[in-house]
């Protein structure tokens, strides 16, 4: 009797392992997820090591990432999304953040609706927003480009100034730290380009606002934040200590070759920075100058992009739930991506993890990522519109006539927003 | 007289020298920058230095280099054996066979030398998809081997060959293939070669097209890898230009290889009469 319920005992056992196998076999995830991305120093490899951290668990997924331009990429997905044609089009594409609106208004229907996917409260509030339409979140957040101020120690303690002295400070006592730092190193204290516009995305954002308001529409004459932004672009050019460059390789090269102080952009700049060798030990990170405005605070962001499921691909349930459990998810993926490649994400919760809180070389020891990671958290969320390449275009064909003081900057202001208008039809 | 006239030449000179240092420096720079780091780049470094090794070793161990450059070999040799065969029959055509709507049909097909490209975008790969050509290589051959500036440019040097070599040759009782493949094409050698020149650097210089119908790494040609590589937080400046470097080689191969029928074709006819 005993034995006979034994033998039942093991029939029913073996029964659950062998439905149970063959049930785990049936729902194993399979397909081919296809993702377009540009960089093949950053978001590439970055891809590549989420893809095998997917892969690992579930086996039978494979991926195919393309390698394209930015521009490459925007091209692409317009032909694509304009033609009405979804054979050509990945199941996953890279978008960058001033850019994200353009797309979801442009074609309404062709991107996934992850609101209820993924968990958004895990991510920096400013990320999500740009992502938002009509109150549906469309993108997967990813790298930041909050922003900070690189400075050259040796420059500043020559010029009789310590770390102290440059945190939370306004762009007034920028330029004036500016020209002390010109007077005792002959240095510039800043490189850019006179038709710039990052450093005014900078600006704005640390105040909360942009070239458009919440619902879109044009903002330029009345903008405060614009207004005082002209004003401290004006001052830092007539102060004179700027190092005008022109174009990417010459704003890098300035700061590579000792010939700035310090240079204002996003956390993505390490990179470059790091590149030169030679100045190991000599630079630190402040917080980002803020506008003499009401409002306005010392965090802003330059770039970024983020993550997009194509509602019409393929594989998207499946590109949905990798996202999901990579980016959304992995925390070890992070400190990852952070130590190979220098990526701050948006995932919050990731930022507790060793790799932010390791103290670097060559920023004198200072813990650069436990900085910006704080400094993520306080950059206002604004609405970056669908225009704000139209925008930066027009804001900077008046700029040689304020830089010369040939027109007030309210009626340069005023211009420019006609002009705005008139090539975007609001 | 003798004086001024060696002055002259003087300047001529101090000229040609100048237009050289200008058209030749680029060359320089792209082969100095292979050897220096991307940091060295930027600073703007003119000389050599002696990071071409790992420049190289960068470059073929990130990308499959071997296939892409089989890649756009592939698409340019079929693309320039196909324009030689279909656009010069058709120049042929338009040349030897008069019928009265030839100049309207003609003058039809330049019309769409006005046309810009981007207007034939998205028509082109609509039509693209439903022919299940998308993401291939048949796909970019096909679509350029009826090039017009080619029809154009091949019957203006027709144009010189004499119509009575045809004319002897039918009655003789050849063919018109026979006429066309064994008289035609062999005494239009030069011609022929200035149009191989000129699609061999269309086609290997070929960006928009390619960039649109091609959608996988396995099948990208060499100007859509370098395209991708310089956009960057952070681009491999002494990597990229190794990269153009070995792009711009088959180029300067085939165009002083051809060199003398270019100059020929582009001048006019070389038969002699």
């Amino acid at each position: 009797m005993l034995k006979r319920k034994f033998i039942i005992l093991v029939v029913v056992c073996l029964f659950l392992v062998v439905s149970s196998i063959t049930y785990a076999e049936s729902t194993e995830k399979s397909g081919e997820i296809t993702i377009w991305s540009w960089d093949p120093n950053f978001n590439i490899p970055i891809m590549q090591e989420a893809a095998e951290r997917y892969a690992k668990d579930n086996p039978k997924v494979t991926f195919e990432i393309t390698e394209l331009a930015k521009a490459d990429v925007e091209q692409k997905l317009h032909i694509n999304l304009a033609s009405g044609v979804t054979a050509g089009l990945p199941d996953i594409v890279l978008i960058e953040d001033y850019n994200a609106q353009k797309y979801l208004q442009s074609y309404p229907g062709a991107f996934a609706d992850l609101t209820d996917k993924i968990k958004f409260s895990d991510f920096a509030n400013y990320k999500v927003g740009l992502m938002t339409l009509d109150g549906k979140v469309y993108g997967v957040p990813f790298d930041s480009g909050v922003s900070g101020l690189f400075y050259r120690t040796d420059y500043l303690e020559k010029a009789g100034y310590k770390s102290e002295d440059l945190n939370n400070i306004t762009w007034d006592k920028f330029i004036e730290i500016g020209k002390k730092v010109k007077e005792k190193t002959g240095k510039a204290m800043i490189g850019f380009g006179l038709d710039d516009g990052g450093l005014m995305r900078i600006m704005m954002q640390s105040a909360g606002k942009w070239y458009f308001d919440d619902k879109g529409n044009v903002n330029l004459s009345n903008n405060d934040a614009l207004k005082e932004a002209f004003k401290t672009y004006k001052a830092i050019v007539d102060s004179g200590i700027i190092k005008k460059t022109s174009g990417w390789s010459e704003w890098v090269a300035a700061f590579n070759n000792g010939d700035t102080a310090s240079v204002v952009t996003g956390v993505w700049i390490i990179g470059s920075v790091k590149a030169d060798k030679a100045s190991s030990g000599k630079w630190k990170v402040a917080t980002t100058p803020r506008l003499n405005i009401a409002g306005a605070v010392n965090a802003s962001n330059l770039g970024g992009s983020s993550w997009y499921v194509l509602e019409n691909s393929k594989n998207r349930d499946l590109a949905i739930d990798f996202l999901n459990q990579i980016y959304a998810g992995d925390i070890d993926f992070y400190q990852k991506i952070l130590m190979d490649r220098g990526a701050v994400g948006t995932y919050l919760p990731a930022q507790s993890g060793a790799a932010y809180s390791k103290e670097d070389e060559f920023f004198s020891g200072q813990k650069v990522y436990t900085d910006f990671s704080g400094w993520i958290k306080a950059i206002p969320t604004i609405n970056y519109g669908i225009y704000t390449y139209e925008a930066d275009a027009a804001i900077f064909t008046v700029m040689p006539d304020v830089y010369s003081g040939k027109i007030s900057i309210e009626d340069a202001l005023e211009k420019a927003e006609e002009q705005l208008k008139d090539q975007i039809n609001r | 007289m003798k004086k001024n006239y060696s002055i002259n030449r003087i300047l001529v000179y101090v000229f040609l020298v100048f237009t050289f240092i200008v058209s030749v420096f680029p060359f320089y720079w792209m082969v100095a920058g292979m050897t220096n780091s991307a940091v060295d780049v930027i600073k703007g470094k003119m000389t050599f230095g002696n990071q071409m090794l790992s420049n190289i070793t960068t470059l073929f161990t990130t990308y499959n280099m071997v296939r892409i450059l089989l890649n756009s070999l592939k698409v340019t040799g079929f693309t320039v054996l196909g324009i030689l065969i279909v656009s010069s029959m058709a120049a042929y055509g338009f040349q030897i066979y008069s019928s009265p709507a030839r100049e309207k049909v003609y003058g039809l097909i330049i019309l769409f030398m006005m046309v810009p490209f981007i207007a034939l975008m998205i028509p082109l790969f609509r039509l693209i998809v439903k022919m299940h050509l998308l993401n291939t290589h048949s796909g970019l051959v096909l679509t350029s081997i009826a090039s017009v500036f080619i029809i154009f440019f091949l019957r203006q040097s027709f144009k010189a060959f004499p119509y009575e070599i045809i004319q002897a040759a039918r009655v003789d009782g050849a063919g018109e293939f026979r006429i066309f493949f064994s008289i035609f094409i062999p005494s239009m050698k030069s011609s022929y070669a200035a149009a191989a020149i000129y699609s061999f650097m269309a086609s290997w210089n070929a960006y928009l097209w390619p960039l649109i119908i091609l959608q996988t790494d396995k099948q990208k040609t060499v100007t859509l890898m370098i395209s991708s590589m310089s956009s960057a937080y952070f681009p491999e400046w002494g990597v990229i230009m190794t990269a153009i470097v070995i792009a711009t080689l088959p180029i300067i191969i085939v165009f002083f290889g051809f060199q003398k029928y270019f100059v020929q074709g582009m001048l006019g006819s070389s038969l002699k009469q």
